[in-house]
């Protein structure tokens, strides 16, 4: 009976969140409301509220970042807006307010900028979702067809030989892009400066030599961690250590 | 010296001094009442009048058993009286006043007062009256007293007698007539809607220590407000029917009825501790009920007025700032101010053109009670948004309403407001090239968009969990490898099956048909190449291997004759049989130079299928 209990519990679990899509779009609604009347406290502690509870999303994260943007919290603004941006919530909104907020950092990275890998930019440019249900979508049907190719009789099975081999050409270049896309996501991670100013030392170590000072709002990438240190790295391929509180993953 | 002489002036004197000495009037002694027939829950006065009595007498005034003694006093006066060079002459009377009250129906007597001096005793008459059932009359107070003007009528702050105590006065319970508990209105007829006051009064002739538990009335079909609400026992003279009170005021609501017809209040409650400390004592006393008559609103309202607009309210309306930059919020303040129910009337509504974005507003209320009368203000603080730049209008706001002094509906009013929008800092001004503010055909002022800047909140949201990347869901990789595995197991068992079947009579009958079939195949692709003798020497090849392995004998070198009777001994069908040779000769025929067309090649492609297809049927 117990056991019965828990799997229905379970099973409610799965199928509704912590609010109903009504409660998420009321609650979506007054923090809207909020942040008309300026109440950016109100309106961000709603949004929050979304995210914490799995009703978060590009929509939610662009109007969290847009509030933060608002209040003058750059760091955080710019954070929930790349977070948005790399969950799919590409928009000219988006950009137009990413934009405005890297306007008003502080940091102006100069020198010779890193160019991006092929693979980093490539990913960059597609969306990982699609080109996983791709692959495996043609995965699956070329060797289904194969299959298929090994039951049917001599002569009448040429059609099922040439949909599989179409199917397993979609399904290469396809499946390359989705190794690409985990190679990136396993090996670049990116992030954003919080504080307000977040020294950048040689080692790392508080007593160590510092190199350089970033500001919030500044998008850097993290190579490795050490302690409570991170090793980042600007866009023009400046290096140091910094504290982890400092900075937040995109 | 003569000293005759003098004595006769000192005689003459003394005889002028007992001529003009004042003139002491007899004793006077009666009663008297101020009227003869009085209702059962009537009071009335008795005067016992004594006048030029010795100092030593003592008055005895009448006790009767059929007559509640109230209240008595006593006064006394004294006077001169001086006519015409006669001696002046002085009367002492006294006044002796009794308020009674009679306590049963009938004729009764009042028996008489006894007035005793040295050696003497008067006594007055006796005094019948009749008592009938309920009130006959006015109270001897009112009866007998003239109204005195009251000096602080006009004094402002200050209620009117009316408004203290009610159109009549309290009416003294016959039971605990020294502390009672009073529940009073200030009127007995309103209208809907318009406020009557309510008050509760202790009145007491014994001194109070506190008052615990007051239970107010219900008031079905009103709504109330306190008005005052006093913390401590304040008591104040009061002369009810002649008896002296402290009164003390408990509660005073306003209370509007909702509906109408005639409302009940109920009694109001409350304990009274009289005495102090040790001789302390607590009572329970409860009030008298009321009824209030609520009149309808008269006919001619003007529509849509609610029927809570009773009273006598101003309108107005204020908006800060009237010029402001796109994205600053404009304050809009509705007010409502006057005399009525100020917590249950609603101000109108604020519109405004599509261009101001109007919230919903926030109510305040200010009450500020004068003379017992609500009165104050209700004010509703609206944020308006512009969205775009621009000159645009608040219309004028209107408040219908019933005056229920005038007996009259009115409106109150307000202007419309003129609100300008303007572009904000950093924003492109509508400007000509000359400098000049541009004036199109219209004369509207342009509306000036400016680039950059935040952009505005997405409305609409698409709520989803945060995702996890597709490789990396518990269904990827066994979808993944799925496929693989099925064809590599599907090659497997065919591989598998085949080896066992080639180890059995039956399996390696089937290979040879299978092989059969494989050679068939290579010759279909044969059949549209140069060489005919090899398409048909294959194409023989194949069916004699069918025919092997279908008949299990060896069956090249065989006459067509003896291969028609071996098929025949295998229980071949005829038409099977005839087709087969048929095949088998226009292979001979083909390999040794007929046959060479396409069309026949195909013909004779399909007649070997045909052979083979469907023989084990």
């Amino acid at each position: 009976m117990s056991a019965i209990t828990a799997m229905l519990v379970t099973t409610l679990l799965a199928q509704g969140g912590y609010y109903t899509p009504e409660e998420a779009q009321a609650l979506f609604t007054q923090a809207n409301e909020a942040y008309a009347r300026e109440d950016y406290a109100a309106a961000r502690e709603g949004y929050e509220k979304l995210i914490a509870h799995g009703q978060g999303g590009p929509d939610v994260l662009y109007n969290l970042g847009t509030t933060y943007l608002a209040q003058g919290e750059l760091g955080r603004a710019v954070l929930s807006l790349e977070r948005a941006w790399k969950q799919g919530g590409r928009a000219p909104d988006l950009e137009a307010n990413l934009a405005l907020a890297r306007a008003r950092q502080v940091d102006k990275v100069e020198g010779a900028t890193l160019e991006e890998d092929f693979l980093t930019r490539l990913v960059k440019a597609t969306p990982g979702t699609a080109v996983g249900w791709v692959f495996l979508g043609a995965w699956v049907a070329g060797f289904g067809l194969l299959l298929l190719f090994r039951l049917l009789t001599p002569g009448r099975r040429t059609w099922a030989a040439v949909l599989a081999g179409l199917a397993l050409t979609v399904a290469l270049p396809s499946g390359a892009l989705l190794g690409a896309h985990v190679w990136v996501a396993q090996t670049v991670h990116e992030a954003v400066v919080l504080s307000p100013t977040l020294v950048a030392r040689e080692f790392p170590k508080g007593e160590a030599r510092a190199l350089f000072e970033v500001h919030a709002g500044l998008k850097v990438r993290l190579l490795e961690e050490t302690g409570r240190y991170v090793r980042i790295r600007l866009p023009n391929g400046l290096e140091g250590w910094t504290e982890r509180e400092g900075v937040a993953e995109i | 010296m003569r000293r005759t002489g003098s004595g006769q002036r000192a005689l003459l004197a003394v005889f002028a001094l007992l001529a003009t000495s004042p003139a002491w009037a007899d004793v006077e002694f009666y009663q008297s009442v101020d009227r003869a027939e009085v209702g059962l829950d009537d009071t009335f006065r008795l005067t016992v009048v004594v006048a030029d009595a010795p100092p030593s007498a003592q008055v005895q005034l009448p006790s009767p058993s059929d007559f509640e003694v109230l209240s008595s006093s006593r006064s006394s006066q004294r006077s001169i009286q001086l006519s015409g060079g006669g001696p002046a002459v002085i009367q002492d009377i006294t006044k002796h006043v009794l308020i009674l009250r009679p306590l049963k129906l009938g004729k009764l007597t009042i028996p008489p007062a006894v007035l005793s001096t040295a050696g003497r005793s008067y006594r007055t008459e006796s005094i019948r009256m009749t008592v009938r059932p309920g009130r006959l009359g006015p109270d001897p107070g009112q009866a007998t007293r003239p109204p005195l003007p009251d000096p602080f009528r006009n004094f402002p702050g200050r209620p009117s007698l009316e408004e203290e105590l009610g159109e009549d006065d309290p009416v003294i319970p016959r039971g605990d007539s020294d502390l009672f508990l009073r529940a009073s209105l200030d009127r007995n007829e309103v209208y809907l809607g318009e406020q009557a006051t309510l008050s509760l009064y202790i009145y007491s002739r014994v001194d109070l220590s506190s008052v615990d538990a007051v239970t107010m009335p219900k008031l079905e079909g009103f709504w109330s407000e306190d008005v005052e609400s006093p913390t401590q026992l304040s008591g104040e003279q009061r002369i009810l029917n002649g008896i002296p009170y402290r009164a003390y005021l408990l509660r005073r609501r306003a209370i509007f009825p909702v509906k109408a017809g005639t409302l009940a209040i109920t009694p109001a409650e409350a304990d009274i501790t009289t005495g102090f400390l040790f001789a302390g004592h607590r009572v329970h006393r409860v009030s008298n009920a009321l009824k209030l008559k609520v009149k309808p609103l008269p006919p001619g309202a003007p529509p849509g007025m609610a029927s809570a607009n009773v009273g006598s309210w101003q309108l107005s309306v204020d908006a800060t700032p009237t010029r402001v930059e796109l994205g600053q919020p404009i304050t809009v303040k509705v007010t409502l101010e006057g005399t009525g129910n100020v917590k249950n009337v609603t101000p109108p509504k604020l519109t405004a053109p599509s261009a101001l974005k109007v919230y919903d507003p926030t109510t305040a209320d200010r009450l500020t009670p004068n003379k017992h009368r609500i009165q104050g203000r209700r004010m509703q603080e609206y944020l308006v948004m512009p969205q775009r730049t621009g000159t645009f209008t608040l219309p004028a706001l209107e408040f219908p309403y019933f005056d229920p002094r005038s007996r009259e509906y009115d409106v109150a009013r307000t202007d419309p407001i003129t609100i300008t929008v303007e572009a904000g800092a950093g924003g492109v001004a509508a400007a000509g090239p000359t400098g000049t503010p541009l004036q199109d055909s219209a004369n509207e002022q342009k509306n000036v968009l400016t680039a950059g800047g935040l952009r505005p909140l997405r409305y609409q949201a698409r709520f989803v969990a945060p995702s996890t990347p597709l490789w990396q869901r518990a269904f990827f990789l066994p979808a993944l490898l799925a496929p693989v595995g099925l064809l590599f197991g599907a090659m497997v068992v065919g591989q598998v099956r085949g080896r066992l079947f080639a180890q059995t009579e039956a399996g390696r009958k089937r290979q040879q048909a299978k092989a059969a079939r494989k050679r068939l195949a290579a010759a279909e692709k044969r059949v549209g190449e140069g060489s005919t003798s090899a398409f048909y020497a294959e194409v023989e090849k194949a069916v004699m291997g069918f025919l092997e392995a279908r008949l299990q004998i060896p069956v090249v070198g065989l006459t067509r004759e003896a291969l028609g009777e071996k098929m025949a001994a295998a229980g071949v069908a005829p038409e099977r049989r005839s087709k087969v040779l048929f095949v088998l000769e226009a292979c001979d025929m083909g390999r040794f130079g007929g046959g060479a067309e396409l069309s026949e090649r195909n013909r004779i492609l399909d007649q070997a299928e045909a052979v083979m297809e469907g023989w084990e049927k």
